[in-house]
């Protein structure tokens, strides 16, 4: 096999996929870092996402990477609507109630996406796009772009948590919460922020989803476990171990089909997340120990 | 002693309603399982459409037994054994049914035969379940299927194709029952007649991106992909990847890929060596008679799998008026319906079917999709048509032998 082929359609896919599952990661790492759950909602949440872009496309006409930004706006208020009205509630008793609600609110907000949009696959743009050469590399346009908005958020993010009084207030948040509160950090405000910037990541990912293939209501649940396994491969709580495990968890997947028979693929997220709790339970940059 | 009185009265017209009980039951409750949600959410619609057309006609044309109503409860199997178990469960042990048509995936036929239907005695009519697996399931005579096999589908197809001149092919399946079953028989046939399969291997349904193993199947050097899978779930991925990165030059897809969500998502232009088999009725008064009555219900005859489930639900409908309501001799009076000799009965003929039956005739149901002469399995032997995509829609090229 050359070595162009092997980058073209080995890596870049794996880089694609490992972006996907890098920015939805980042929100559930987030999630369980400031809140101390598992948010079992996230992947449908992204679902979600992808349809609210794909109704701004429909509805004003424009490009769908036009549409994204308000999509992601439109998700982030969703987000907070949906743990004031059903986590925030939870938030004294034990942290298993807040996961099980996260379960029930992923079926709903599937079923809500089969009502309104129906179960039929759809796109954001009819037919297919034969890819561009750089220099040998086969990308095409929504794959650059892909790319490019992955870099732009987790450059954002980073800025934001390290630089911002409330970044900061967020991050010491998830290194200790009891701490935190001591020196007045605000509790409700730190958690509206978080759920701001987790459902915009939502709508990010389900969206760089579905323009790379198409939108469905299983798009997203069918996420959840190559996100999970991302997350605690790079070590809950930390956003570069996020990142980090998203692209490693990709280009895993799909490079394993060199060795192994191809129904296998989606047991290889799977076993990443096996091999990590059993040898190294804090992750690759030591997030906290689940 | 006022009081007893009417307890007496009220003790009275319970008793009174429990003997009028029995006529009531005349109504026959059965079930249409299919896959409303999942993969092949596209084909559902059509499909339940009709089968309750079946229904409704029976409804109109004098009902069940003496003055009895054929009801029906609609379940979603989602094309998966889980949801299929449950939506059987529900139907069998809640509705209080004594049939079930579908479900419609091989996977969910499977398991809501072995875990429900054939423990409960219920019979079980599939219009589109076509894995081989279904032939073999242990029974009791109660699975039926008004589709033929995928074992005749996958070694039909490879026979066009092969004559066809694509004689070395890559093989993608989805890792079901339906895409297995149809993979190996297409495999085996295909060899034996001096194919070379150059590639093959299974998938896992709902991923994102399928392009290393489309480009691992490349490597064979094959120009052509067989594709096992549905067009409304991961087929349209994986059908995108491979023509955006032109893996392949020709593209042939079995019954489960004729969905218009291909044409729909990638564009007629695209697709053109995209091929497709399918089932298709034999020309026949039976098929008129059937596309008359659905385009007038509103429904698309040309819709994939709707002849079949159609005359599951006409035939299990003969089968409860045959039997008289009585469970335990569905799956014999099925046979005897189904089965030469006997006066011929066409779709939309209840009125006929009923007065035959009452004066103790054999009929013989000749369906839409085909005669549904029964083997001992429950299994009815098929025609197959070669499709291409023809604006926005398939058009059949050619018949498969």
């Amino acid at each position: 096999m050359a070595i162009i082929d092997f980058i073209n359609f080995y890596i870049v896919p794996g880089l694609l996929l490992g972006s996907i599952y890098a920015v939805g990661a980042i929100g559930i790492t987030m999630v369980f870092g400031i809140l101390r759950f598992a948010h079992f909602a996230h992947g449908d949440m992204a679902t979600m996402g992808a349809f609210i872009a794909l109704a701004v496309v429909g509805l004003f006409g424009v490009t769908p990477w036009t549409a994204l930004p308000i999509a992601m706006v439109l998700t982030a208020i969703l987000a907070v609507g949906i743990d004031r009205t059903f986590y925030d509630y939870l938030r004294k008793r034990p942290a298993i109630l807040t996961v099980m609600a996260s379960l029930g609110v992923a079926l709903m907000l599937r079923s809500l996406v089969q009502v309104i949009w129906g179960v039929d696959p759809q796109t954001y743009q009819r037919g297919i796009v034969r890819p561009d050469t750089y220099f040998g590399i086969l990308l095409r346009p929504r794959e650059l772009y892909t790319f490019l908005s992955v870099i732009v958020i987790v450059v954002a993010l980073t800025i934001f948590l390290r630089a911002s009084k409330w970044g900061k207030a967020m991050r010491a948040m998830s290194d200790n919460p009891d701490l935190a509160r001591l020196s007045g950090v605000d509790n409700r405000m730190v958690t509206l922020l978080l759920w701001t910037i987790v459902g915009a990541l939502c709508a990010a990912s389900g969206f760089m989803l579905a323009i790379n293939t198409e939108l469905t209501p299983m798009m997203g649940w069918f996420l959840l476990l190559p996100m999970f396994a991302a997350a605690i491969l790079g070590g809950v709580g930390r956003v570069e171990g996020a990142v980090l495990g998203g692209l490693i968890v990709g280009m895993v997947e799909e490079l394993s089909v060199l060795v192994m028979p191809g129904q296998y693929k989606a047991a290889t997220a799977f076993v990443i997340l096996l091999l990590i709790l059993l040898v190294r339970p804090r992750g690759l940059l030591n997030g906290k120990v689940l | 002693m006022k009081l007893k009185t009417t307890a007496g009265l009220i003790a009275s017209l319970l008793g009174a309603a429990l003997i009028a009980a029995p006529a009531q039951a005349q109504d026959a409750r059965i079930a249409l399982l299919g896959g409303i949600s999942g993969p092949i959410a596209a084909m559902a619609p059509p499909m339940i459409a009709a089968s309750e057309l079946a229904v409704k006609q029976v409804n109109e044309q004098g009902g069940i037994g003496n003055g009895g109503t054929l009801r029906h409860v609609v379940g979603d199997s989602a094309c998966n054994p889980q949801n299929a178990t449950d939506a059987a469960t529900k139907a069998v042990n809640i509705d209080r049914v004594i049939g079930i048509v579908g479900p419609h995936c091989s996977g969910a036929v499977l398991a809501a035969a072995n875990s429900v239907a054939v423990p409960a005695g219920v019979l079980m009519i599939t219009p589109s379940g076509t894995s081989p697996q279904i032939t073999a399931i242990d029974d009791k005579d109660l699975v039926f299927r008004t589709v033929p096999s995928d074992d005749y589908q996958g070694r039909a197809l490879a026979r066009t194709i092969k004559e066809r001149g694509m004689a070395k092919v890559a093989v993608a399946y989805l890792n079901n029952d339906y895409g297995k079953g149809l993979a190996e028989s297409f495999k085996a046939e295909f060899e034996a007649l001096g194919g070379e399969i150059a590639g093959y291997s299974a998938h896992e349904d709902g991923k994102a991106s399928y392009r290393s193993d489309l480009a691992q199947l490349a490597r064979g050097g094959a120009d052509t992909l067989v594709i096992f899978d549905y067009g409304d779930g991961t087929g349209l991925t994986l059908l995108r990847q491979a023509l955006e990165n032109n893996f392949f030059t020709n593209y042939v897809g079995a019954d489960g890929m004729k969905s218009d969500a291909v044409i729909r998502e990638l564009g007629a232009d695209n697709l053109e060596t995209f091929f497709t088999s399918a089932p298709v009725g034999e020309a026949s008064e039976s098929l008129e008679n059937f596309r008359a009555a659905f385009s007038a219900a509103g429904g698309n005859p040309d819709a994939i799998f709707t002849t079949t489930a159609y005359d599951a639900a006409f035939l299990m409908a003969l089968a409860i008026e045959k039997a008289g309501g009585d469970r335990a001799k569905l799956s014999e009076s099925l046979r005897a319906v189904a089965s030469a000799p006997g006066e011929p009965i066409l779709p939309g003929e209840w009125a006929k079917a009923k007065q035959l039956i009452a004066e103790g005739k054999d009929i013989d149901y000749k369906g839409a999709a085909g005669d549904h002469e029964f083997n001992q399995a429950g299994d009815v032997a098929g025609n197959y048509a070669f499709f291409k995509v023809s604006g926005d829609t398939y058009e059949a090229i050619a018949d498969m032998k």
